[in-house]
């Protein structure tokens, strides 16, 4: 485990560009990106930059996966209810 | 279920005014009190000390901070993705915000800073990769000394500390933003800088990307 997250991290280190977009930018983006991912599109090669970002930040990576998750959902349709989540919490 | 608008149709009935504006508004706070319920039915850990009621009450306050940023927000959204997807980022960006600090807050700033004079260089050279050849184990001995001397001597102490907590720690950005009265741009840049003065040390002394990681990739 130690030794997984410190590879990762010398990738991060690796991976470090001059300019790099703050996480204001990245949350401004984020939704096209989910768009254009969920149409199929190739996302990372249009936004490359906001694919660096989420590489480095964890924060704005939760965000993102989350926000991934439930787009997926809805387009297909299968999005829970309000009442299923509050049954699911306990 | 919410009634499917186009776009155009989101932002017309939200900027509208009377019954129509109502049902939108209704039907926004729906959609993010269940992108809320959705992050937070997934993070459940992160409340550990509440009960259920709390957590679900978490939940409607989360939706109305939620809501009220998207309306403050109306102006930016730009059409390049469907509003929803939009509009649930502010929901989760709060939510995370909130599990987040619940799961934290009994930590003091102390803990989250902890590294023990050292223990985060002991952290780097316990973590010794088994069954190397002795040439490739005093090259990640040379990449691990590159990298404490760069901590040491070229970072700031803010970009030290920064880079402790939420490295070694482990400990989330908003918690670190929170602890540290800066925002995430100011963090992030933080370790940007770091990043980038760790980098340029390793390359000057010759470690190029590919031959380092593969260094570090030949073990199991």
């Amino acid at each position: 485990m130690e030794r997984n997250r410190f590879k990762n991290w010398l990738r991060n280190i690796y991976e470090t560009q001059d300019e790099e977009i703050s996480c204001t930018e990245c949350f401004h983006l984020v939704s096209h990106f989910v768009e254009l991912e969920t149409s199929g599109e190739n996302a990372a090669a249009k936004m490359p930059h906001l694919k660096q970002h989420l590489d480095q930040c964890r924060a704005c990576r939760d965000e993102y996966e989350m926000l991934l998750a439930l787009t997926r959902f809805e387009n297909e349709g299968g999005a829970p209810s309000i009442d299923d989540l509050r049954s699911s919490i306990r | 279920m919410s009634p499917t608008r186009t776009n155009e149709e989101w932002l017309a009935d939200l900027r509208a005014s009377g019954e129509v504006q109502e049902a939108a508004i209704s039907d926004l706070r729906d959609l993010l009190l269940r992108a809320t319920l959705y992050f937070f039915s997934r993070n459940l850990g992160d409340f550990g000390g509440m009960n259920r009621d709390e957590i679900l009450q978490r939940a409607e306050d989360g939706a109305q901070e939620a809501l009220i940023a998207v309306l403050n927000h109306l102006s930016d959204f730009r059409g390049d993705s469907k509003f929803t997807t939009w509009a649930y980022k502010f929901a989760i960006n709060i939510a995370l915000m909130t599990a987040r600090r619940e799961r934290w807050k009994d930590v003091s700033l102390d803990e989250l800073s902890f590294s023990d004079d050292g223990a985060f260089f002991e952290w780097m050279m316990h973590d010794k990769s088994p069954g190397l050849a002795p040439d490739q184990s005093a090259m990640q001995g040379e990449v691990r000394a590159i990298i404490e001397e760069v901590i040491e001597r070229d970072l700031t102490d803010k970009q030290r500390h920064i880079l402790i907590m939420m490295v070694f720690n482990e400990v989330p950005m908003d918690e670190v933003v929170r602890r540290l009265g800066m925002n995430r741009n100011a963090i992030y840049k933080m370790l940007h800088d770091a990043r980038r003065k760790l980098k340029g040390g390793l390359q000057a002394r010759g470690f190029e990307v590919d031959e380092t990681l593969a260094l570090f990739s030949a073990e199991g």
